[in-house]
């Protein structure tokens, strides 16, 4: 499915408020964007799922002002990036949270933490900003244009954002004897 | 380490963790919560009542009909022909060409 099908979708859902239109590029974008939070939040899945539902729905909410001149994943990826902050903001998700209802949430709530220990880990040791790049450019396979587009900040600091991450990843990966 | 080479290890690991996560149901719970909206199929039937109008109007007003009426009969039907079966035959082409990720011939 290509780009041209996702314009389509959107003029569908923007015209005529088609929401059969809309469940096609829910289909073809959910995949994605709860992976994106599931690692955001290190494996809550629950909060994760509920995260890409809100997001999907201010997408649709706010169809008609996506212009195309950012492909509709950027766009989309930039809504899932205001609500993950907003959310994190408004629970102060990561200051006041206890570690280990996180750890527990991992193991019972996450179908995937076991393979995913690793990386869950390694994004912990980032800051935010960092991890929000790095799983961007490394995982969902944005460029950093289009990073410093979803993060609505300069190029420069997107990729500087990359470029710090990846430091700290490289050290943290190599002493846990990653790719020996 | 090189700069590639932490690329690449980096790549490596993150491509080794991304998998596709299943829909299980969360598309269709999506759709649910979706705030009903008014049905605007109406705006393409407008639009297109509207261009039939304008055109037999525009048609008739310039004499447009008129000359059609006049030069038509004249046409030979072997050109006619060809642009009839030339339209789906190109639109077919082009169709095939702009979804050729999704349709091989063989």
């Amino acid at each position: 499915m290509s780009n041209t099908d996702d314009i389509r979708w959107v003029a569908q859902v923007a015209l005529l408020g088609d929401k059969t239109a809309f469940d096609k590029l829910t289909c073809k974008y959910q995949s994605s964007i709860r992976r994106f939070f599931l690692n955001l939040t290190v494996g809550d899945a629950p909060l994760s799922d509920d995260l890409a539902q809100e997001t999907f729905i201010k997408a649709y909410l706010n169809i008609s002002t996506f212009k195309g001149i950012s492909g509709f994943s950027t766009w989309l990826y930039r809504i899932a990036y205001n609500v993950f902050y907003d959310s994190a903001r408004a629970q102060k998700h990561y200051d006041d949270i206890d570690e280990q209802v996180i750890d527990n949430q991992r193991h019972t709530l996450n179908e995937f933490s076991a393979e995913k220990m690793d990386i869950y880990k390694a994004l912990k040791i980032l800051r935010k900003e960092e991890q929000t790049a790095v799983l961007l450019f490394y995982m969902e396979d944005k460029t950093h244009k289009e990073i410093a587009k979803i993060m609505n900040c300069p190029l420069g600091t997107a990729k500087t954002y990359i470029l710090k991450g990846k430091e700290k990843l490289s050290v943290y990966l190599t002493q846990a004897g990653y790719g020996n | 380490m090189e700069t590639n080479e932490t690329d690449d290890m980096l790549k490596g690991f993150f491509g080794e963790q991304k998998q596709e996560i299943a829909d299980n149901g969360f598309s269709k719970r999506v759709m649910r919560k979706l705030p009903e909206q008014a049905d605007r199929s109406w705006i393409v039937w407008v639009f297109a009542i509207a261009g039939i109008i304008i055109s037999l109007i525009l048609g008739f007003y310039t004499g447009l009909f008129q000359h059609a009426q006049f030069v038509l009969p004249r046409i030979p039907v072997y050109y006619i022909l060809a642009g009839v079966f030339c339209f789906p035959l190109v639109g077919t082409i082009a169709f095939y060409f702009t979804q050729n990720k999704h349709y091989r011939v063989i």
